[in-house]
């Protein structure tokens, strides 16, 4: 029977050609404004880092206290006092600081120009933390952050800027007119959203090409190339600024188990009401200790804009829904002797659902095509409406495209219900009667 | 045109009736709300910034090296700057309107550490071409001199004996207009004299409620990392963009000038800041026009279907004597009907939807104005729509009235 | 083959009850050929419409081929209307998106018939009713006669066991509905039961017998001398 309705419902929507081309026009731009839009939300809202996310924490801990603060949640970063008491301690499976720096490097052929790139300075821990792949040579070691050594892990596109892609490692890179060692080089690596670097990226950024140790950064005096923020006038002077109460750095932790975590959790409690015995803090423990989702949910990495685009969308994809039942209904309520000959013939209302529901069903198919279509190329302009840095990351993939196909059929189908309902309920003595 | 048989009429057809207001109601409140949000964007992307934004050239540059004293390079670039042709003025900062980063800090009138006292004020380095390089206009007192220009660290606080202030700072700080000449502090125990008052002059961001509050400080930064603003004599700016970045090279090639941002006219930094905004007001208008095409074609749609349906009573009513006007006049008004209960129901969703994205993405509340547009829209949209199929109506035949269905 | 006992439909508004049918009773025995008439507004075709399950009704009895109908389901008057019915309507209720084959096949296809046999019974149907030739054309492509014989080509393919017929020559003039007509009366002569409504007493001589209805009753003619009747009107009609 299903070839039968489906021959049936084609030719009704060849009979009027402009009323079909509305609602496939319709259902077309409603799903793919929505699809679009989605695309945008699903990029800056996805896992960056699905395989541990609940595994790795954020910590903060409020150094500024209720004066300073909005709403009790301590500031974003952590100063160097925190951030290198909590690391000594190591309370954590793993963890480490992060700061972002901007350098330059020099090639070392004097006839080109040196290169800005952006770079982190962190701790040994960050790569295996945070599954970074490496193609050549690995991390530096612990031993070497305890040494303040000066190597570096650079990126494949540094990589090839620098050595045409060969070979590396043990090799010279001159950053700001000081060497360091290569002793790795890793995929373009840059999760988005960047998670552990969200206050000073919001969330969506380019990947560094250069890493190097912490200690050895500060040691260089490495300015922080992210945001500072100082509850008072820090003075003047490095060694000042880093004893003092400004905030800079990040501290990623890995805390393999709930149990774990709970135990962090109380150990930084602890070491806040430490602080405050020490008459440093002059406000009770106010610590978070918060998982990749929740720390990207907090800090609010998806923007406003793909947000309200997004429901606006879904709102233009409820008008296209309404605008097609009304016009369903029309169609159907025209064709009410034909139902009627058709039940009087012996078709029960199942019949009646089942040619009716085809029949929209081959407008969300028709409606799903101009809606890939149109997603495709909404795609295309996201650029137009959203940042570079975000617009890349939209993209139709297969998921998407089922997707769009699937949103397209049921809410056609969706929007069938009622006026299939309505043609159910004609009467098989409808035209007997009308005579 | 009598309205109770109309209404009358349109209770047999409650489904299709609520359709259409349905329709004319989730449009309105998207339409409302998207306009709005056009509207909004639109103002913030012409917002001014007090600057006399033609002929003015950009450069982001980074010092390279070893070195930690850049200011002997910083003024060597800007002399090279200063004489290239086509360069009016030329000076070296920290921040300048749309650049969306910079320095600002909290002044005050005292020197204590009195809470919510204090103004935010963005901080602009520079010296005694900065105004001219800006182009704005000095509305009290006077200008840097060279001699007042100093050097500062790297971690040093910028506050130097003299500043500059927009109107809104000053007026902010002494609200009875006698800011001139008076002692602020930017920094504990560092005085610094209002020497100079501007009119307009805007922080480097786009999303603070500090917009007009704006300091100039005569400073140089030792730091690695700063901007060359330039202003060029009329119909040189190609020029001058075009060839500033080999100026730079030629006094040293220890430098970084970013690919998109190293150099840029003012146009592009402008275009740049903004393309949030503007991208949200193209896809926020595409949405609306489409929206209202598609509930236009609906309401076409129904309202064929409705007169297709119709034709032997419109025949009847002819044969009883209707005027064409009349039917015309019966099938504008049914709509209007509809089309009144849709903009009412619409109205409702529109302040509901405005209020929830004014606590959810703090949004601005949706204007007044744009309710009673969206109204006047959409009524004379359905007005439009039913028209052709209300004149399809208006030419029914007497005749119809004779034929059976 | 059709038996309605005491059978009532009444129309309820919200003001006043109506009786189409009181107290009717009618028993169609299998192979006749009887005619229904009856002022207009009499009941006669709600009669039709409730023998066809087109209705339900609200009293009495009504037995079709040895069935109880009253307490049956949508779905199963429906099964009983596409296998055991043939309906010949007034305004022939073709459907005009579908030409004259689809036409016929619509209540086959209910019927999950196979294709082939579909084909073997609708051209068989058009080649009885002379329309072999026609089965591409659509029904506007048609004049009323040759409409309603595929409408009754449509009744036929399905072999029903009951044919319901509704002022089946209203529509016509006298030439189309004397060879409509002849048609019914050949299919009757092959051994179907039929049952046509008219207000028209001289189609009505046609039949084998005649019920007629008055305010929703069946009012006894018998003694009334049919075929007497039958001979006069020929004589002078």
């Amino acid at each position: 029977m299903f070839s039968y309705y489906l021959q049936l419902g084609l030719r009704s929507l060849r009979r009027n050609p402009v009323l079909t081309g509305l609602m496939v026009v319709a259902i077309g731009f409603g799903v793919a404004a929505s699809m679009t839009t989605y695309s945008v939300f699903r990029a800056t809202s996805r896992n960056p880092i699905p395989q541990k996310s609940d595994v790795l924490y954020n910590v903060q801990v409020d150094n500024f206290g209720p004066d300073n603060t909005e709403k009790g949640e301590p500031p974003p970063a952590l100063s160097y006092l925190d951030a290198t008491a909590l690391q000594r301690a190591h309370k954590a499976k793993r963890q480490a600081i992060t700061y972002p720096i901007g350098i330059s490097i020099i090639p070392e052929d004097p006839s080109h120009l040196p290169m800005q790139e952006g770079g982190y300075a962190t701790g040994a821990d960050f790569f295996p933390m945070f599954d970074v792949p490496f193609v050549q040579g690995g991390p530096w070691t612990a031993d070497d952050d305890e040494k303040h050594a000066s190597v570096a892990v650079i990126s494949t596109s540094l990589n090839n800027k620098l050595f045409d892609g060969g070979q590396s490692v043990g090799k010279q890179v001159n950053v700001d007119g000081r060497l360091f060692r290569i002793v790795g080089v890793i995929e373009d690596w840059a999760p988005q959203p960047l998670f552990f670097d969200v206050p000073n990226t919001g969330g969506f950024d380019e990947g560094a090409s250069l890493y190097v140790p912490f200690n050895r950064a500060v040691d260089l005096k490495m300015p922080n190339n992210g945001n500072n923020n100082c509850p008072k006038d820090p003075g003047e002077g490095w060694d000042t600024y880093l004893h003092s109460e400004c905030i800079w750095l990040s501290l990623w932790t890995e805390i393999p188990t709930a149990a774990d975590a709970r135990a962090y959790r109380e150990y930084l409690t602890g070491y806040a009401a430490e602080q405050q015995r020490s008459g440093r803090f002059a406000w009770a423990p106010n610590v978070r200790l918060r998982d990749v989702m929740d720390w990207l949910t907090v800090q609010k990495v998806v923007p406003p804009e793909s947000t309200v685009s997004l429901i606006v969308s879904l709102g233009f994809l409820v008008i296209c829904l309404v605008n097609t039942i009304g016009l369903l209904l029309a169609k159907f309520m025209r064709r009410a002797p034909e139902i009627g000959v058709r039940r009087a013939l012996g078709a029960s209302r199942k019949d009646i659902y089942a040619q009716f529901l085809i029949e929209a069903g081959t407008i969300g198919v028709a409606g799903g095509l101009l809606g890939l279509l149109l997603t495709g190329l909404g795609i295309l302009g996201v650029g137009l409406v959203f940042p570079e840095r975000i617009a890349r990351l939209a993209t139709v993939d297969p998921m998407l495209v089922l997707m769009t196909l699937v949103v397209a059929i049921v809410a056609s189908v969706v929007a069938a219900f009622y006026p299939t309902w309505r043609a159910s309920l004609v009467q098989p003595a409808w035209q007997l009667k009308s005579n | 045109m009598q309205i109770r048989p109309i209404l009358a009429a349109l209770r047999r057809h409650k489904a299709g009736t609520i359709l259409i207001a349905l329709q004319i109601a989730l449009t309105l409140a998207i339409v409302c709300n998207a306009l709005f949000i056009v509207h909004d964007r639109i103002d913030r992307v012409n917002r001014l910034t007090g600057m006399d934004e033609r002929n003015v050239v950009t450069v982001q540059n980074r010092y390279v090296g070893s070195t930690t004293q850049f200011i002997p390079q910083m003024k060597t670039d800007v002399q090279a700057i200063r004489s290239m042709p086509g360069v009016e003025s030329a000076y070296v900062t920290n921040a300048f309107p749309l650049r969306r980063g910079g320095w600002s800090t909290s002044v005050q009138r005292t020197d204590q550490d009195r809470k919510g006292e204090g103004v935010q004020s963005a901080l602009y380095f520079g010296d005694e071409q900065t105004l001219k390089t800006l182009g704005v206009r000095l509305i009290a007192g006077r200008n840097f001199t060279p001699a007042e220009v100093r050097s500062f660290e790297l971690q040093e606080s910028p506050a130097p004996a003299q500043v500059i202030v927009t109107k809104a700072v000053a007026d902010k700080l002494f609200p009875d207009g006698d800011a001139l000449g008076k002692v602020v502090y930017y920094y504990k125990g560092k005085p610094s004299t209002i020497i100079g008052i501007v009119d307009k002059l805007t922080v480097p961001w786009i999303d603070v409620d500090f917009m007009d509050n704006v300091t100039i400080m005569p400073l140089l930064h030792n730091s690695t990392y700063q901007f060359f603003v330039v202003r060029t004599k009329p119909g040189q700016q190609d020029a001058v963009f075009k060839s500033i970045a080999n100026t730079l090279y030629g006094t040293s090639r220890m430098r970084v000038l970013p690919d998109k941002t190293g150099v840029r006219t003012f146009e592009m930094v402008r275009s740049k800041a903004y393309e949030a905004d503007r991208g949200m007001a193209i896809l926020m208008t595409i949405v609306s026009g489409v929206l209202l095409l598609i509930t236009a074609a609906g309401i076409v749609g129904l309202s064929s279907f409705w007169v297709g349906q119709r034709r032997k009573q419109i025949g009847v009513r002819r044969a009883l004597g209707a005027k064409r006007s009349d039917i015309l006049s019966y099938f504008l008004t049914e709509n209007f009907l509809i089309a009144l209960g849709g903009v009412v129901l619409g109205v409702i969703l529109a302040v509901g939807m405005s209020q929830w994205m004014f606590t959810h993405f703090e949004m601005k509340r949706l204007s007044l104005t744009y309710v009673a547009a969206g109204v006047a829209i959409l009524l004379s949209l359905g007005q439009l729509a039913v028209l052709a199929p209300a004149m399809k109506a208006s030419r029914v035949s007497p005749v119809e009235a004779t034929r059976s269905v | 083959m059709l038996k309605m006992n005491h059978l009532a439909k009444v129309y309820r508004t919200e003001v006043v009850e109506t009786y189409a049918l009181r107290d009717f009773n009618i028993d169609v025995k299998e192979g006749e050929f009887v005619a229904v008439t009856g002022p207009s507004g009499s009941g006669k075709t709600t009669f039709l419409t409730i023998a066809g399950l087109l209705e339900t009704f609200t009293g009495g009895e009504y037995h079709l081929d040895g069935v109880e109908v009253s307490n049956l389901n949508d779905n199963a008057r429906s099964k009983i209307r596409n296998e055991k019915i043939g309906f010949i309507f007034q305004a022939f209720n073709l459907i005009p998106d579908l030409n004259v084959f689809d036409n016929c096949e619509v209540p086959l296809r209910y019927r999950g018939m196979k294709a082939a046999e579909r084909k073997q019974r609708i051209m068989d149907a058009l080649e009885r009713v002379g329309l072999a030739s026609r089965a591409k054309h659509y029904p506007a492509e048609l004049s009323g006669g040759q409409q309603q014989r595929v409408a009754i080509a449509r009744a036929l393919a399905g072999s029903p066991r009951l044919l319901l017929a509704d002022e089946p020559t209203g529509n016509l003039d006298t030439q189309m509905a004397r060879g409509v007509m002849e048609l019914l009366e050949e299919i009757h002569r092959e051994g179907a039961t039929i049952v046509m409504v008219t207000h028209d007493p001289e189609l009505a001589t046609r039949a084998q017998r005649n019920v007629h209805v008055i305010d929703g009753q069946v009012v006894d003619l018998a003694e009334e001398p049919r075929f007497h009747a039958h001979a006069h009107t020929l004589h002078h009609g």
